[in-house]
């Protein structure tokens, strides 16, 4: 499997140019990529039921005890079979649909699309949710750039970074999650979290882990109240909308709570929010779909009313619910990327985007609409597709369940939606009415005609022939997600059951729903409804955090000099009192005069001299000079107590502190204008007052404590012996702490580099403005 | 700045304070001194030059940009610390080579490192400050 994954990013990096060099057949070409690993991952899978769950373990970062394991069950078989399946057709799919625009955007598009591919098949078939939390969110980044990939419209880059603040925002309580399960368990491989849910639930952090495990699912997965970006993402190339937005991506969030059904269904919180969540997304779906006339975003609607099914039925217990979340996850993905082909075939072809403005298309693309009627069949969950068996177990799952009546419902109501859906994807643009009189612009060609017809065909062949796929793939999936062997009877013909019963008032409602669909759209497109389910939520939100930015630099970066250092001043001197306040004991000062020394106390004198003279001095020229008595000062002090070092700093710092104050003073009036209120210099006052005092408290109460001479001794000692060097100062800068000496000189040197840079900026335009 | 005398002794002043910054670097490890302060007499030395004759007159003693001198630096301390890798398996860890009573190694090279940083990058600022508009 490590070989499989390596090969899909090999392919994703060679992709591009080897995209160019075949050009119009890029699409063509590059499929043999994902074909290829479909087929090794066929064989491979089809030995599965007799030899168990494949493993295989690459170290990766063995520090952090992170290996690459990967392991194939029938679940993750299912899951990698269709990313690769469709990531064929949609290769093909988009090298056709590119074909008229320059060679390298389509290049650039099927690299993204096989990366994409690549981070999909990681995230499925390993065992490790750390490695798993890396490919999920390469999965979101590549997503983003798919989105945007029209990065000049301005609704692309908008609804690209949506969708990335929403699902990377999401990955990391996802990620958060992780850990804390890493933490209450002591392991991140799946297949062992999957025996281990009571000890799981019995945990603290039981609590903490659900909700950030489901934070992250549900905004991959587009669940309530996260559900906006999904239609959003629609600004994408429809290749991409079809592969990311339908079948694969959006699945990951499914993908990762069913993972986690077994252990986490311990937690009697676990399935009763996925029914909430998944009931409620579903009925916001099929609503939205009401109040919107773009082709694909009804589509995509749809796809977040399915996606809420499949949370509804992982929240469900039993065996039932596993098949029947299988099933749907296959069927679903077959009906719904055909008929997002469909659409971009026919918004390529009519140069449209919205249903209403298509019509009776079948004569001019016979293809395409015979792949959209039957994936509109399925879709509705009609008989002879797969897409009715699952979705007969779809009831029966909720019947055995004993759900409440309400989701049963809401149930109904919301396949009644999809039923809607179907009929408005198919009829009305494809055959109602006649062709347009507008010329089209495109006709069907073979590369894009493929991936519909053999999806559509494949909806068609698993239905009337269910035991091809009910003991091979489906069986093995749901045993995988139940832990346990599942025995998976599939067939199209039950018999007269309460499920056939639902299905008929399903189809009853939806043909409803599609009649009247006309008039609600015009009562409720741009309305308050469609507003308020939409992502009016995060504008708020997103806007208000830049409201709160734009305030506080305000507030703190004003350009007020005089405030930020009231700022620091005063700030560190709440701190500080804080600390005296809470330190028990309190500190004791020595008040005797013991070892008082002339000759200090006389530089103190000048220094405090120098200080007043820099404060009140009207003459800039002169303030330099008395601070820099201070400066001066300091450094005598350091010689007359033993710190040749320091003072012989203290003395070349003070040399350019004087240079470089020069400078400024070149640019500067010579006096000084005084700007502040006599209050505000009041206040001044009061601040460093209050500061020079509590230093002052500080370095007294610092003598009376016993020094700690252990490390200088050790210093003192060694540093001839092994670092060859008498100077302890300088040894300790060169050899015993030197990586923090380069991390200062490291320091220094980007901040000169930045003032320099902002600096030239800055006397650049003062010189444009004089000349 | 027009002052005869200062202009007449830059010159001198440069080469004692370049000097004496040079010989500050290197009895820094037994005697007070290093690299921090060699690096600002070094810096004091060309603000003079920078003073006395122009900011383009300072730039010329200089061979590189300050910039690139400060790079130079950086990968000198850096490089330094490599060997030990090699030896120690510990990142920074000097070599020494001895003759008698004289030691130098690796230390050298990470002071110089530190010198020249700390040097160029006052420089850097110093220059900018007193550059004419229209220089750079």
């Amino acid at each position: 499997m490590t070989s499989i994954i390596l090969a899909a990013f090999a392919s994703a990096l060679l992709a591009r140019p080897l995209a160019l060099r075949f050009a119009p057949h890029g699409g063509w070409i590059m499929a043999l990529a994902p074909g290829g690993l479909f087929v090794a991952l066929l064989m491979l899978g089809l030995g599965l039921p007799a030899n168990g769950p494949l493993s295989e373990t690459v170290e990766w970062v063995p520090a952090l005890n992170v290996e690459l394991t990967f392991r194939l069950d029938g679940f993750s078989w299912l899951f990698s079979l269709l990313i690769t399946g469709i990531g064929t057709l949609v290769t093909i799919y988009a090298g056709a649909y590119f074909a008229e625009k320059s060679p390298e955007k389509g290049a650039n598009f099927i690299a993204l699309i096989l990366l994409f591919m690549s981070a999909m098949l990681g995230t499925v078939l390993t065992d490790h949710l750390i490695v798993l939390y890396v490919f999920w969110e390469l999965t979101s980044l590549v997503s983003f750039l798919l989105i945007g990939f029209d990065s000049y419209k301005a609704s692309a880059r908008k609804a690209a970074l949506q969708s990335l603040i929403v699902t990377a925002g999401g990955g990391l309580a996802l990620f958060a999650g992780i850990l804390l399960i890493g933490l209450a368990l002591d392991t991140y491989s799946l297949s062992e979290i999957a025996t281990r849910g009571d000890e799981l639930a019995a945990s603290p952090l039981a609590p903490a882990i659900l909700v950030l495990v489901l934070l992250g699912a549900f905004t991959k997965s587009a669940q309530v109240p996260f559900h906006f970006w999904l239609p959003g993402a629609m600004a994408a190339p429809t290749p991409a909308s079809a592969y990311l937005h339908s079948a694969t991506m959006v699945k990951l969030g499914v993908y990762l709570l069913a993972r986690l059904d077994q252990p986490f269904s311990a937690m009697p919180a676990f399935g009763i929010t996925l029914i909430v969540f998944g009931t409620a997304t579903l009925i916001v779906g099929g609503v939205r779909a009401l109040t919107q006339p773009g082709f694909k975003a009804i589509l995509a609607h749809s796809t977040v009313g399915s996606l809420g099914l499949l949370v509804l039925l992982i929240g469900l217990e039993g065996d039932t619910a596993a098949i029947a979340t299988i099933g749907f996850i296959l069927g679903h993905a077959l009906y719904k990327a055909a008929l997002f082909f469909c659409a971009g075939t026919a918004i390529h072809a009519t140069g449209r985007t919205e249903v209403t403005q298509m019509s009776g298309l079948a004569t001019a693309l016979p293809w395409t609409a015979a792949a959209a009627g039957l994936a509109a069949i399925s879709m509705a969950g009609l008989p002879p597709m797969v897409a009715f068996i699952a979705k007969e177990y779809i009831f029966e799952a909720q019947l055995n369940a004993g759900t409440n009546w309400l989701v049963i419902a809401l149930t109904v109501l919301g396949n009644a939606a999809f039923v809607m859906i179907a009929l408005l994807a198919s009829i009305g643009p494809f055959f109602r009415g006649r062709l347009a009189p507008l010329p089209l612009q495109h006709s069907e060609v073979a590369g894009m005609a493929l991936g519909p017809v053999t999806l559509a065909g494949l909806s068609l062949l698993f239905g009337l022939a269910p035991a091809l796929i009910a003991g091979p793939l489906i069986a093995p999936a749901a045993s995988a997600l139940v832990g346990a062997p599942v025995e998976v009877s599939f067939s199209l013909w039950h018999g007269f059951t309460p499920m056939l019963a639902l299905s008929a008032v399903v189809v009853v409602l939806g043909i409803g729903l599609w009649l009247a669909w006309p008039s609600l759209l015009q009562r409720l497109q741009g309305g308050r409804l469609s507003h308020a389910l939409g992502d009016a939520g995060y504008n708020f939100v997103f806007d208000g955090v830049l409201k709160i930015a734009k305030l506080s630099t305000r507030i703190l970066q004003n350009g007020d000099q005089h405030r930020y250092g009231a700022i620091v001043l005063g700030a560190t001197v709440v701190i500080v009192v804080a600390g005296l306040i809470a330190a028990a004991p309190p500190f004791a000062l020595d008040t005797s005069l013991d070892g008082f020394r002339i000759g200090p106390a006389v530089i103190l004198a000048f220094m405090v001299f120098g200080a007043v003279c820099a404060a009140r001095l009207i003459s800039l020229l002169g303030a330099v000079v008395a601070a820099g008595i201070c400066g001066f000062g300091s450094a005598l002090l350091f010689l007359l107590n033993g710190a040749p070092d320091l003072a012989l700093t203290q003395f070349s710092v003070e040399v350019l502190v004087v240079v470089i104050m020069m400078a400024l003073l070149l640019r500067l009036p010579v006096r000084r204008t005084l700007t502040r209120m006599r209050s505000e210099r009041r206040m001044d006052a009061l601040l460093s007052g209050a500061f020079a005092f509590l230093v002052f408290l500080a370095l007294a109460a610092m003598t009376t404590m016993p020094l700690d001479l252990t490390l200088s001794d050790y210093y003192r000692a060694t540093s001839y012996p092994e670092a060859f060097g008498r100077n302890v100062v300088n040894v300790i800068l060169v050899d015993f702490r030197a990586l923090d000496t380069m991390g200062e000189i490291a320091v220094i040197a980007f901040g000169a580099m930045t003032v320099w840079g902002l600096l030239r900026r800055r006397i650049r335009k003062t010189a444009g403005g004089a000349s | 700045m027009n002052s005869l005398i200062l202009t007449a002794f830059a010159r001198i002043f440069f080469a004692i304070l370049i000097g004496v910054s040079i010989f500050i670097l290197y009895r820094g490890h037994n005697q007070p001194g290093g690299g921090f302060v060699g690096g600002l007499m070094a810096a004091a030395g060309f603000a003079v030059l920078a003073l006395a004759e122009g900011v383009a007159a300072a730039r010329r003693a200089l061979p590189f940009h300050p910039v690139t001198v400060m790079g130079i630096g950086l990968v000198m301390a850096i490089v330094s610390g490599v060997p030990g890798l090699f030896s120690d398996d510990s990142y920074l860890t000097h070599w020494w080579f001895h003759a008698g009573d004289f030691h130098t190694g690796t230390a050298l090279i990470f002071d110089i490192g530190v010198y020249l940083v700390v040097m160029s990058g006052i420089l850097a600022l110093v220059l900018r400050f007193y550059e004419e508009e229209g220089e750079h």
